[in-house]
């Protein structure tokens, strides 16, 4: 080897290396296609934890695959936290996953604005099976971006057992009531309320809760356009939530507690029977269900919907809630529209609530749910005039953040209910 | 002094004499040229080498470094919130926003406390270990390992081991009232008065190690011979410490004051972990590093959370230059010109 053919080959090695290394981003997880023999290769992202959940979506790949020989269904879990950050990386570097999972909202929008998703061209047999309000909530001027498989009511999940030991007869409707059952609660010495404040968003989701009952339908939706927070009901929503944090309704640290990892976090303490309540969407039971000292469902959990405001504008009835729903990415193929199509079946759906502890989307489907507190999660929904998403999803990650923070800063005493608008309304400057 | 970081004996006219030290810097220069052909190739090879020992680390270090400081300066002239490439170009309008934000102003306050109090209470509290522990006494190596466990575990087991001591139903409180002093107890980490402490108590306990080590090297490397002429001088222990030892550590201390500042600019893991980025704001131990978290991929700002990290870079770096230019110069100096020369 000469001199100049050694230095040449040091460099293409160290070249190498740096290649292989940076590399490797180029092209894990997503893509797909379909290949001349026409089989089809479909990529998709849950964010289902090990067990029932992950269970069921190797069950509806392959019984699809079993429906269509030619097509493939390479699922992928990943895990909720990391879900997002994985996704946006996947979607901007052009090797997005066929379909993942999709909450709809700002960041919808932000996907949509980008041209990343694919508008759905949704039959009425879809419709039907799919239902009129979990389509609306992924609706963008007339189209829609996701399928939805699941949605969830948010409300107060409660002990039974603890209600019962404080005499508290009836689940409270009124803000009074919820008030007098956290006095009889912290009578009998456990924390009325469990909050995971550390979490920012459980603890915002009072606010937002407050805000659905003080705000009419029409200025929950214009704010969703002008991202403004000036309507005085905004301000009452955060008057509303400090004079309730006034009768200290919530664990003691609510500050430094987490939401749903371990005993000591909110859902833990519901699930010890250490707290007597929690305000938390539909996921709720489950996570209970993973922290109770023998891992089972908790038998006495009942559930309640947000109870009235006296005087608020917003119905008394109206419900907030979230979605889980599965978008298509630009390239997908149309198989892959199919795929959806296949999971809002009324048999899918079936499957999907039983192992999810869900409540489908799917009316067919919602026959077959037992579980106390979801029937009573699923006749507030269909009762609801209307349905709003988690404001934070609703008026996208920005402005949501900032709404969250305020919420805390409140909740730490700092600042008062006219400071949450004035905070979310900075926030809109900046994204 | 002009010794270089404690490798060296601290009388530089000795320690010119001392055959180690001359060597060294014969061997580091070029072998003297009996022919002009020769010494080219002893350079061509010398070339060669250091490309193929630093190339790989060099390369690795634009793509994973250089690369994306440019990237984030790059980003932080827009308005972006991730999702396609970024169109929305504001100029210096996100940097401006910094600048007025209230918010912003908090965390730097923050950080300058973290700063100045953790020099303070970890300086003084390293060496006075350091002194203890470079005396024969008992159990001495045991001492040592469990001072300098706590900097081997990881932030994130330090993190949730203290948050869960900590909480206001933890074992700390409980331990108070056991012993019947309850009137001690409180809201360790959500007290915005306390937090503070709270963190500075962990930091110090998880990074008090790792000075004391650097401490106890710098000691070992001060010759016995000049405390004990000074001892025969008639001088007393305390007179010892303070005009020969403290001296003679100055660039040990330097050097650690400077990985603890930079350290401190950039805090970020124990925070996130016990605090989490919304309860650290009202907590009031909110860092740099956590305001641009909390601003670029909590509230989805990818734009102005590039610009913020760019500020913090900027900070970092002024900071690092004017304490090399003021207060390592003359360590530094020592090091290079007798690796040069």
């Amino acid at each position: 080897m000469t001199r100049k053919t050694r230095r040449t080959a040091a460099a293409a090695i160290a070249l190498g290396i740096t290649l292989a290394v940076t590399g490797c981003a180029g092209s894990d997880g997503g893509g797909s296609g379909g290949s001349s023999d026409g089989k089809v290769t479909l990529t998709l992202w849950e964010n289902a934890q090990p067990g029932a959940g992950a269970e069921y979506w190797k069950a509806a790949g392959a019984a699809y695959e079993a429906l269509h020989p030619n097509v493939k269904i390479n699922i992928q879990t990943i895990q909720n936290e990391d879900l997002d950050g994985k996704l946006q990386t996947a979607l901007n570097s052009g090797s997005a996953p066929d379909i993942f999972l999709q909450r709809g909202g700002g960041k919808m929008q932000a996907m949509v604005q980008a041209g990343q998703v694919q508008a759905l061209d949704l039959t009425d047999a879809d419709k039907a099976n799919a239902g009129a309000a979990g389509i609306a909530g992924y609706t963008i001027d007339g189209k829609t971006y996701a399928m939805p498989v699941d949605t969830q009511p948010e409300g107060v999940y409660y002990s039974k057992d603890l209600f019962q030991q404080a005499g508290i007869t009836a689940p409270p409707t009124t803000m009074p009531e919820l008030q007098d059952a956290v006095a009889k609660l912290k009578a009998i010495g456990v924390a009325p309320i469990a909050v995971g404040a550390k979490d920012a968003w459980p603890a915002a989701h009072w606010y937002y809760n407050f805000a659905l009952r003080e705000c009419s339908q029409d200025t929950l939706k214009k704010a969703a356009q002008s991202l403004k927070f000036d309507d005085p009901c905004w301000t009452k929503a955060g008057e509303d939530l400090a004079s309730f944090l006034k009768v200290e309704p919530f664990q003691q640290g609510f500050l430094t507690t987490s939401s749903q990892q371990g005993a000591g976090s909110s859902a833990g303490l519901i699930a010890n029977h250490k707290a007597g309540m929690e305000l938390m969407g539909n996921w709720n039971p489950g996570v209970i269900a993973s922290l109770t000292p023998d891992q089972k469902p908790l038998p006495d959990l009942g559930w309640f919907p947000f109870p009235a405001v006296p005087g608020g504008q917003g119905d008394p009835a109206a419900i907030m809630g979230g979605l889980d729903g599965f978008s298509l990415s630009k390239k997908a193929p149309k198989e892959a529209l199919d795929f959806l199509r296949f999971l809002v079946t009324t048999d899918q759906q079936k499957e999907y609530a039983k192992a999810f502890v869900a409540i489908p989307v799917n009316k067919e489907a919602q026959a077959g749910v037992t579980e106390p507190y979801n029937v009573s999660a699923l006749q507030a929904f269909n009762k609801a005039p209307y349905s709003v998403l988690f404001l934070d999803t609703e008026y996208g990650q920005n402005v949501g953040n900032a709404m969250n923070t305020a919420v805390v800063n409140l909740f730490a005493g700092k600042g008062g209910g006219a400071d949450i608008a004035k905070d979310t309304n900075a926030a809109a400057a900046k994204g | 002094m002009s010794n270089t970081l404690g490798a060296e004996p601290a009388d530089g006219h000795q320690s010119q004499g001392t055959p180690g030290a001359g060597n060294a810097a014969a061997a580091a220069r070029p072998a003297p040229p009996p022919a002009a052909t020769r010494r080219r190739r002893g350079r061509a090879k010398l070339r060669f080498e250091i490309a193929v020992l630093s190339g790989p680390a060099i390369l690795v270090f634009l793509a994973f470094v250089i690369f994306p400081v440019a990237l984030a300066a790059f980003y932080g002239f827009y308005r972006w919130h991730g999702y396609g490439p970024p169109t929305d170009w504001v100029g210096l309008n996100n940097y401006k926003l910094i600048l007025t934000d209230p918010a912003f102003q908090q965390v730097l306050w923050h950080t300058g406390v973290i700063l100045v109090l953790s020099l303070a209470v970890q300086g003084p509290l390293a060496i006075g270990l350091a002194l203890l522990l470079n005396q024969r006494i008992r159990g001495r190596s045991a001492i040592r390992v469990l001072i300098f466990v706590p900097y081997v575990v990881s932030e994130v087991i330090v993190g949730t081991g203290w948050s869960l001591m900590l909480q206001s139903s933890g074992a700390l409180n409980d331990l108070l009232r056991h012993l019947g002093l309850g009137f001690l107890q409180a809201d360790w980490l959500s007290d915005p008065k306390l937090a503070i402490w709270t963190l500075l108590g962990i930091i110090s306990w998880k990074y008090i190690g790792f000075a004391v080590i650097l401490m106890l090297a710098g000691l070992q490397s001060i010759p016995e011979e000049l405390s004990e002429a000074a001892q025969i001088d008639g001088a007393s222990y305390w007179q010892i410490q303070r005009r020969i030892t403290l001296p003679l550590l100055g660039p040990t201390i330097r050097i650690w004051a400077f990985l603890s500042i930079i350290g401190s600019l950039q805090l970020f893991d124990l925070v996130y972990i016990i605090w989490g980025p919304y309860v650290a704001g009202t907590a009031g131990t909110s860092t740099m590093a956590i305001y641009m978290v909390g601003q670029g991929r909590n509230a989805g700002n990818y734009g102005y959370g590039s610009a913020i990290a760019v500020v913090m870079f900027l900070i970092s770096l002024v900071v690092a230059l004017l304490y090399q230019r003021f207060l390592l110069r003359r360590d530094l100096q020592g090091a290079i010109t007798e690796g040069a020369s």
